[in-house]
């Protein structure tokens, strides 16, 4: 056992804060500090990833023959820590952390060429087209249609709550293209080279916290090429569980981030007043609250630490799902106690002053423009990538005698 | 023992409850809250007509000499509807203000509220700390024909419309509270006005040297009146929130019998029928706590405590309610377009106003 504090990483982390607090343009800083969910403001968020591409540092859990950094994993920890304590908006999962990895696992060299590049540079943005108005938690119980015509399926039916549909311009997305025998049996995977087929429709869903995040998407007789297949025809569950592990984690940490949360709350918690006097930073229950957060957060940065290292608390059939349920635990609890800084401040609908590049200035702070649609947005949190009870079932399953 | 209401009661909720379900659907309430209007005064001049304007106040003041549990029987279905008038801050709250009062300034006031001509607010919030009324800074200085109030209200309800602002200030130079009327053009006052997360009009209103006429003063030792005041306040908000909460519990037990997956609803798998059965848990002690202190407020022995439970067991049993509902909709929880987040962020705006939970659940224990 040993942790690696050699003195070299010091200066890697220095190198990499240099870099985070020059490189980043004015509005991206701003899109970073205005991110109310784990989708930051799209168009900087792509300007941010083109910067990170340039500089070779957008996919460092990627192996390096593809664009990864070759980092170990106390650096890629300092690179997270760095970003985070700098408020950059996290990259879209979508592209680097789903599709991407999923083609240098199991995409043909062809399609490694042509999407692999548009991924890391961030000139691509890859829609996820899974779920279906019947089809959520249950997902293999999905029916948009794909039928065979030459060289092509046809695609009929729709998706929705496609996050950022409206802002892609691909799209990989489960069809069905058999109806008989297991429901498991009859997906198929695609990729879908654009998002403007004739025949498709884009609508965005206005979500609690006022903004269009996810979308319907609308297939009426959509002619897509076959070559855009993943895997075998009637076999894209197996590809869909296989990016199923990048999605509920393993590449990226989460910790760095829920840090980050509760330190923006203890600094606002020093400029509040309590009502039992002094700030709320000196109040003994906030502290305790606070404290009890923060233990959790760290547990979880260990375990996100041992499974990067290839612990084997990583191989664990469970991994995936306890990361998922942890981790979108721990963003909604700190973001409760974001918004109980807030108080009555966190209750003005500021649409506006929240936009990127807005001249509206926030009523108060920027951290309570930010704490209540942080808290609504991440009701999403245990509902998206599979709920929680779903995974809870789903580690039941992992124990002795299950 | 009696917690039932009376007969005369039955009929104001029904009375209420009808005009609501026939004018304030949840598609009528979105198109409101998404126009420029602040309210509607079609619904406001209906409040007047069934009689809701004139009920609190006594029968001296031109009032209907009303209680305050005819206030809770109907003030569920304003939170079954999400009403976004703002009757209970300008007549309940702003209301209660001037009649603590027997200053003839506040008497005409009150008779323009209580025919519905005309919004009151009461400027009392000033950001975290004011929960507790010694952490008042809004300071008003005595000079010569009157005061002049220097400060900044956040969160005043209809602050940016009302007619009339009563504003609470410490009297400098003592630790009294005082309770000033300050008209809407007054000079110094600067407003920033915004809507709430739950669809409600509200300003920031900064007081720059506002002068105001000794006739001004409604009260200058207003603590004990603040307090009873901020009592009643939250009995009325505690039932419209009990009303919403009721709303969620039938709205998502009717979804989970509805909305299938892997072929069966989804209210037949255990965690979810669990939570519900958590949802009903919450939602019945809310309902008795608020029921159970609404009697002793009648009774005439209401006490520090007895509030601090009510606003802290609302308070923290609805937010529980409200994202069990979200959780258990799945996406569909997550939209604008669904009433159900709409409950849920009226139900977070009641909890954070007047001291959330994480507050009265303090003072409680310190008591
Ligand atoms: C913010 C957000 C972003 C999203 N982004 C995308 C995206 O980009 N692409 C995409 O394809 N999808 C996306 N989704 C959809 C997401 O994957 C689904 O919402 C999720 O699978 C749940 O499905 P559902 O919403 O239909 O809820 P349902 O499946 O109807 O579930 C409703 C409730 O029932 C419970 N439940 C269901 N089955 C069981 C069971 N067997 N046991 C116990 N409880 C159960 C659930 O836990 C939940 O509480 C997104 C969703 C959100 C909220």
């Amino acid at each position: 056992m040993n942790i690696d504090f050699a003195p070299e990483l010091e200066e890697f982390r220095t190198e990499v804060a240099e870099f985070f607090a020059t490189a980043p343009t004015p509005a991206i800083r701003e899109a970073g500090r205005k991110t109310t969910s784990v989708f930051a403001p799209f168009e900087q968020c792509m300007q941010w990833h083109n910067i990170l591409y340039k500089k070779g540092w957008v996919a460092p859990h990627w192996p390096e023959e593809h664009g990864g950094t070759g980092w170990s994993v106390e650096q890629r920890f300092i690179f997270a820590e760095e970003y985070r304590k700098a408020d950059l908006p996290p990259l879209l999962p979508q592209s680097l952390g789903m599709v991407g990895p999923l083609l240098i696992d199991l995409g043909t060299q062809e399609q490694r060429d042509r999407y692999l590049p548009g991924i890391l540079n961030g000139a691509d943005f890859w829609a996820q087209g899974y779920s279906e108005p019947n089809s959520g938690s249950d997902l293999a119980s999905l029916s948009c249609r794909a039928e065979r015509d030459g060289d092509d399926y046809i695609i009929n039916g729709s998706k929705i709550w496609t996050t950022y549909a409206h802002h892609a311009n691909r799209m990989f997305m489960l069809v069905r293209t058999n109806n008989e025998g297991k429901k498991q049996q009859g997906i198929t995977f695609l990729l879908l080279d654009r998002v403007d087929y004739p025949g498709m429709e884009i609508r965005p869903i206005v979500g609690l916290d006022g903004f269009p995040e996810q979308c319907e998407v609308f297939f009426d007789n959509v002619r897509v090429p076959q070559s855009g297949r993943v895997g075998e025809e009637n076999d894209g569950w197996s590809v869909a569980k296989h990016l199923l592990k990048h999605e509920r984690g393993g590449g990226s940490a989460a910790s760095p981030t829920l840090l980050r949360y509760c330190e923006r709350a203890r600094a606002a918690a020093a400029e509040t007043p309590s009502p039992f006097g002094g700030t709320m930073a000196d109040d003994p229950v906030f502290q305790r609250d606070l404290g009890e957060l923060e233990a959790d957060i760290a547990s979880l940065a260990h375990f996100e630490k041992l499974a990067i290292s290839g612990h084997e608390i990583a191989r664990d059939p469970a991994f995936p799902s306890m990361n998922k349920t942890i981790n979108s635990e721990l963003v909604q609890r700190a973001s409760v106690l974001m918004t109980q800084v807030s108080g009555v401040d966190g209750l003005a609908r500021q649409l506006e002053a929240l936009r990127v590049g807005s001249n509206v200035e926030p009523l108060g702070s920027e951290f309570d423009l930010v704490a209540m649609p942080l808290y609504l947005n991440s009701r999403a949190t245990t509902i998206y990538a599979g709920s929680n009870e779903v995974q809870r079932d789903l580690i039941s399953r992992s124990l002795p005698g299950a | 023992m009696d917690f039932s209401f009376s007969q005369e009661q039955q009929m104001l909720q029904d009375s209420v409850s009808r005009y609501l379900q026939k004018s304030y659907d949840f598609d009528a309430r979105q198109t409101l809250v998404e126009s420029d209007a602040p309210w509607s005064d079609d619904v406001w001049q209906q409040f007047a007509e069934l009689g809701l304007m004139a009920l609190p106040f006594s029968e001296d003041q031109g009032g209907l000499g009303g209680s305050i549990s005819d206030c809770v029987a109907f003030a569920g279905a304003f939170g079954k509807h999400l009403v976004v008038e703002p009757y209970i801050s300008s007549t309940l709250f702003a209301g209660a203000a001037l009649a603590a009062s027997d200053n003839s300034a506040a008497q005409k006031w009150i008779e323009k509220l209580a025919s519905g001509e005309c919004v009151a607010a009461l400027a009392y919030e000033e950001g975290h700390g004011t929960a507790n009324l010694a952490q008042i800074e809004m300071i008003a200085q005595s000079d010569g024909g009157g005061f002049t109030l220097t400060g900044e209200k956040r969160l005043v309800i209809a602050g940016a419309q009302a007619d009339i602002l009563v504003v609470v200030a410490k009297i400098s130079g003592s630790d009294q509270i005082g309770l000033f009327l300050v008209e809407k053009n007054a000079d110094g006052l600067e407003t920033r006005a915004y809507d709430t997360i739950d669809g409600r009009s509200a300003a920031n209103i900064r007081f720059d040297q506002v002068a105001v006429t000794h006739d001004a003063v409604l009260l200058d030792n207003a603590s004990n009146a603040l307090e009873s005041i901020f009592a009643n306040t939250i009995i009325v908000q505690s039932a419209e929130a009990v009303g919403a909460m009721s709303a969620l519990l039938e709205l998502t037990s009717e979804y989970a019998q509805t909305r299938k997956q892997f072929g069966v609803p989804i209210g037949s798998f255990q965690a979810v029928a669990h939570r519900l059965a958590d949802m009903k848990i919450a939602y019945s002690k809310a309902l008795a706590t608020l029921t159970y202190t609404t009697a002793l407020a009648e009774s005439g022995s209401l006490t520090v405590r007895d509030i601090a439970v009510l606003k802290g067991q609302v308070g923290k049993l609805g937010r529980a309610l409200g994202e069990a509902s979200i959780q258990t909709h799945g996406g569909v929880g997550m939209t604008d377009e669904l009433n159900v987040s709409h409950y849920h962020k009226r139900l977070l705006a009641y909890d954070a106003q007047l001291g959330d939970h994480f507050y009265h659940l303090r003072v409680l224990g310190q008591h």
